[in-house]
């Protein structure tokens, strides 16, 4: 059981990745009326991890878990308006809602397994 | 600073430039018959803080306040105290219609970046939830 705390470190790199998204979604979102902003988002989760090897290592000064600073991205999914800003609040709205789930899910898979391990110790 | 921090300081800011906005659209629009006025207007960019290494800050501020320069309203009144000999007297600039439906769209982001902020708050009380068990 104490050998396999890795559902930890998973549920924290969620946590994590969902925070990094939501200040990336933040400034989007800030500079929703600024000319020429193009929009910015993270790389799914998913890409960033190798289920038999823990995290994956997207550079080579990457240490066993990276903490995702590496993971920005351009999207180029919307069109540009006329003076070049590629935000759409719409689909930011949107992405911020899948942070949100994501993070709850986080917590409640680590708070889960918290009681599962004072269960195991017996206590309640 | 941590992602939650910067998070919350990034919409914040956004809400500090959307007031703005919304003061500039009050004083154009408290003025759209104060003749000779001219609208005020402001872009917006993102802010720059100390020396380059930090410049990608991600927050957003007002730049500066420039003047619309739009021919002013010729308006015809020659009871009016400024009406020069033809009877004519320069109006202000101000569009109303121009004005409301950017108070509107000022509104809207101003919302946008408010739940950001609250969302940030409430992922970060929650992790503090973690810690009361």
């Amino acid at each position: 059981m104490f050998g396999q705390l890795d559902i930890f470190r998973t549920a924290g790199g969620l946590a994590r990745h969902a925070t990094l998204r939501q200040g990336v979604i933040a400034e989007n979102i800030a500079n929703a009326d600024t000319p020429g902003y193009t929009a910015r988002d993270v790389t799914a989760f998913a890409d960033m991890v190798d289920m038999t090897h823990g995290m994956r290592r997207s550079r080579p000064g990457h240490l066993g878990a990276p903490d995702h600073t590496g993971s920005r991205i351009t999207t180029a999914g919307t069109m540009p308006s006329t003076n070049g800003n590629s935000v759409a609040i719409e689909t930011e709205m949107f992405k911020a809602i899948e942070v949100r789930q994501q993070y709850d899910r986080a917590l409640a898979i680590y708070r889960n397994s918290l009681a599962l391990l004072r269960a195991s110790l017996g206590r309640r | 600073m941590t992602d939650f921090q910067s998070a919350l300081a990034i919409s914040s800011s956004g809400m500090k430039a959307q007031s703005h906005r919304l003061q500039l659209v009050s004083e154009n629009i408290a003025n759209a018959d104060t003749p000779g006025y001219r609208g005020k207007t402001a872009p917006f960019e993102t802010a720059l803080r100390g020396p380059a290494a930090d410049a990608e800050a991600g927050e957003v501020q007002i730049g500066t306040v420039r003047l619309d320069r739009t021919e002013l309203e010729r308006i015809y009144d020659p009871a009016h105290p400024l009406a020069d000999d033809s009877g004519h007297y320069d109006g202000s600039n101000v569009d109303l219609m121009v004005q409301i439906a950017d108070a509107r769209e000022a509104q809207r982001s101003y919302e946008a970046n408010l739940r950001m902020f609250d969302q940030a708050r409430q992922m970060s009380s929650s992790l503090m939830d973690l810690l009361r068990r």
